[in-house]
């Protein structure tokens, strides 16, 4: 198991130092000068010759970023030009917002998907099965943003039940952080339960197939105890895949949901730094939203073996 | 809740006759003092420390108005009125101005406010070492002199015969701030601003909620009103106002591309409207040495084969003003003959025609939606007048450099709501000028810009400044589509909002009814 765990570790190198290079150049490739976006509309050209002087902005692209990869390496991923802010420490800021919120997101979402997998699954190609399917496709197709406007007029400007926008700390008032995480959470979640449950419920019905469940049926064992403890843990290895896809969608997600419900996480940091140009900030961001997705495929990998011992020993 | 419909059906009537009118400061009933409320703004104030932003965005100019005091500000009538300045007089050519400061005034942080505080903002801001973006909108300022403790002097680089005005504006230029507070905090300063305003920074979470409080030895006895405001950005449109028609906020900025919620907030009596056109204009530049723009037919024809009023029904459901002139409803310029060329599609296609060459050229188009949706309706008017444009679009950040290397033919610009058309009106039209965009020398303009700057006579200004309309009309170097115009949505409770000059929105003398 440990050098199971340490090879893996090693394929995150490679992998960390492409995210890098990718993020770097990226941002690099993005049009406007940043000196021009510092100095503003009515920059001198001499200033605006001193500004990528001094930031190194002169310098061919490749020197520039080992300069900020080696940066990073002694833990200094910059500096906002605009707020002073250290990379760092805006991420620390914001990240348990988004991070309250993806949890929240991918609870609802398993709530949701995971009965209604096991209720299609058992009755695989009755009436509730198929309407279960076909509304499960629907929903994929509902953009977030369009949900999160219909679920804000809903409940918020007709009904009244939750506010609209806005966002308190958990630690202030958790009862209060929960109402105004209600519906970014379901808007989010609206998203996921339909992949899960498609998912859940496909490979519930392989797994029904198998003899052992029709050797549980033949003891007598209760529906409600095979379904539950026989056949969901066999038929979980796809599901904890994706649920670890999911965490980088709903960064993704997180974009669009934090900034129509007006939360202060990661995602909106990101479109800020992208609309002002903040590359120092949006940079470091990427990168750091990167290696928590490659850390979180990793942590499934891990959960892979641990759920299926065949992967473990290396014969899978 | 009768007044409530009353006023909104006021809103209604100001915007059909065309007045931008802040309908709530009309002589109003009782003030009342107490209670909170929560402004949804556009976007995340990056901070308050004018060597780090440069500039203070609408944003942040609201948060500015609260924290912060000027030397003056306008009335609604747009005459300057005292604030930490008592009085002003300049010396006879308008180069050196003398402002006497109001006694007893102390900065949130106990520092006292005098003139030594005032000339240390300035110095900070205009010291080269310090290479502030902010120092470009105090060019014209030499230096600031503090000759006693409660007096500075301006010394001018050219005659300024509105600098009272021009100083009223709650921008990072303007805004005075601690000194002491941005010495001790350093790199901490930006988030944790200081100064001698009705309010009184609390708390603030990063891209959240700003709580201010009301100061409780604000110099202005009896004000602020409200103890406690909120601002919050709300970067969506569509969520921003749902906050506000569920009451989660009292007020909300917005703009005339969200035409849909303006106008249902118009029909809602629980809501009230509130807009100010403001001076300057949306407007564009023609580089006048390229062909095929080095010809006055072309430039003319494109000009007269606009129809603004469609143009605005398109892209804003009817509520973008057509402009005529650099100047705008709320400029004091007022012209009887602006020289505005007629939008005339036969004339055009004769122009063209006239021309006899092909004319094929491209035109820099911002990379939004918006930008996108202007250039289309830009191209459609041309095309039937026999003109073929190509759009270019570039990102937002990409249009000053090419426009200050003269890299375009065609390019979109700005002249912002300033209490004065001089800074922008001389940088954008006097031979030479780096932001001269078009161009295009003219010494009868130069004489005119130089004539109008250094006049003080109101009446001889306003002709000076239309005969330069006229001319850059009757030339077409520019041209103008809409005029600057600011919406705020409020709750009708809301009052006492004043004009929102330079788009400003000021909450800080607003009560709650």
């Amino acid at each position: 198991m440990l050098l199971f765990v340490a090879r893996r570790l090693l394929y995150l190198i490679p992998v960390l130092i492409a995210v890098s290079l990718l993020t770097f150049f990226i941002a690099s490739l993005l049009p406007g000068d940043l000196a021009y976006v510092i100095l503003g509309d009515q920059a001198t050209p001499e200033n605006v010759a001193a500004l990528r002087k001094d930031m190194g902005l002169d310098q061919p692209v490749w020197i520039r970023y080992f300069g900020w990869l080696g940066n990073i390496l002694q833990g200094d991923f910059g500096r906002s030009f605009r707020t002073g802010q250290t990379v760092l420490q805006a991420v620390t800021e914001r990240l348990p917002v988004s991070f309250e919120l993806m949890i929240l997101a991918e609870i609802t979402g398993l709530v949701i998907g995971v009965p209604l997998a096991i209720v299609c699954a058992a009755r695989s190609g009755s009436a509730f099965d198929r309407f279960m399917t076909g509304s499960a496709f629907a929903m994929l197709s509902v953009p977030a943003f369009l949900s999160a406007i219909l679920l804000i007029y809903l409940f918020a400007v007709e009904l009244r039940w939750l506010p609209a926008t806005g966002y308190v700390p958990f630690t202030e008032d958790p009862a209060a952080n929960l109402r105004f995480m209600v519906l970014p959470a379901l808007t989010l979640a609206l998203a996921e339960w339909p992949g899960i449950m498609r998912v859940l419920r496909s490979d519930m019905i392989a797994t029904l197939q198998e003899d052992y469940i029709a050797l549980a049926k033949a003891k007598g064992l209760k529906a409600s105890r095979i379904l539950f403890v026989h056949a969901l843990k066999p038929s979980s290895l796809t599901l904890v895949t994706i649920t670890g896809i999911n965490i980088g969608r709903l960064i993704g997600g997180a974009v669009i949901v934090e900034t129509i419900f007006a939360l202060p996480g990661l995602g909106r940091l990101l479109v800020g730094a992208i609309y002002t140009r903040d590359l120092i900030i949006l940079q470091g961001v990427v990168l750091l939203v990167a290696a928590g997705f490659v850390i979180m495929n990793f942590i499934v990998d891990l959960l892979y073996a641990v759920l299926d011992p065949r992967i473990r020993h290396g014969h899978a | 809740m009768k007044a409530a419909i009353r006023s909104s059906a006021l809103a209604r009537i100001f915007l059909v006759a065309g007045f931008g009118v802040a309908f709530s400061a009309m002589p109003a009933n009782a003030q009342k003092a107490g209670g909170s409320i929560t402004f949804g703004l556009e976007l995340d104030i990056p901070g308050f420390d004018v060597l780090k932003v440069g500039v203070f965005d609408t944003s942040a100019g609201t948060a500015a108005a609260a924290l912060f005091d000027t030397l003056t500000y306008l009335d609604d009538k747009g005459v300057v009125q005292p604030k930490l300045a008592l009085s002003w007089t300049p010396s006879e050519d308008f180069k050196t101005w003398t402002f006497k400061l109001r006694p007893g005034v102390k900065f949130h942080d106990g520092t006292p406010f005098n003139a030594k505080a005032f000339k240390e903002n300035f110095d900070r801001q205009k010291d080269p070492a310090n290479k502030c973006r902010c120092a470009f909108y105090i060019a014209f300022v030499n230096s600031v002199e503090a000759t006693d403790e409660l007096t500075v002097v301006y010394n001018l680089k050219d005659p300024s015969v509105n600098l009272p005005a021009i100083v009223s504006f709650p921008s990072g230029n303007n805004s005075v701030q601690s000194p002491t507070a941005w010495k001790t905090k350093g790199d901490d300063y930006n988030r944790n601003p200081v100064g001698t305003g009705p309010y009184i920074l609390k708390s603030w979470a990063a891209g959240d909620r700003m709580v201010l409080e009301k100061n409780p030895d604000y110099w202005n006895k009896g004000r602020p009103y409200l103890d406690r405001i909120v601002l919050k950005p709300l970067p969506d449109a569509q969520s921003r106002f749902a906050s506000l028609q569920s009451g989660e906020a009292d007020i909300i900025w917005d703009d005339e591309f969200d035409a849909d919620n303006i106008m249902k907030a118009q029909k809602d009596p629980k809501l009230a409207v509130h807009t100010y056109v403001g001076s300057g204009a949306q407007v564009y530049a023609f580089n006048t040495k390229v062909a095929p723009f080095d010809d006055v037919r072309v430039r003319q024809a494109l000009v007269m084969a606009l129809d603004r009023k469609k143009m605005s029904q398109a892209i804003t459901n009817g509520l973008a003003k057509p402009a005529t002139n650099p100047y705008g409803e709320g400029s004091w310029v007022k012209c009887k003959d602006d020289g505005a060329l007629p939008e005339d599609l036969e004339k055009a296609k004769a122009l063209i025609k006239d021309y006899g060459k092909p004319v094929d050229f491209k035109m820099l188009v911002t990379a939004t939606p918006r930008g996108r949706n202007v250039g289309q309706v830009l191209q459609q008017f041309w095309k039937r007048a026999g003109a073929n444009m190509e759009i270019e679009q570039v990102d937002q950040a990409t249009i000053p450099p090419r426009a200050f290397m003269r890299q375009f033919q065609l390019t979109p610009w700005r002249i912002i709501d300033l209490a004065d058309p001089d800074v922008q009106m001389y940088a954008n039209f006097r031979t030479g000028s780096p932001v001269a965009l078009a161009n295009y020398s003219n010494p009868e303009l130069d004489n005119l810009l130089e004539r109008a700057r250094t006049t003080a006579d109101v009446n001889k200004r306003i002709e000076d400044y239309c005969a330069v309309s006229r001319i850059i009309n009757k030339e077409a170097i520019w041209f103008w589509t809409f005029q600057n115009t600011y919406y705020a949505l409020s709750s009708a409770k809301l009052k006492g909002l004043p004009k929102m000059y330079s788009g400003v929105i000021d909450v800080s003398n607003t009560w709650l009814e």
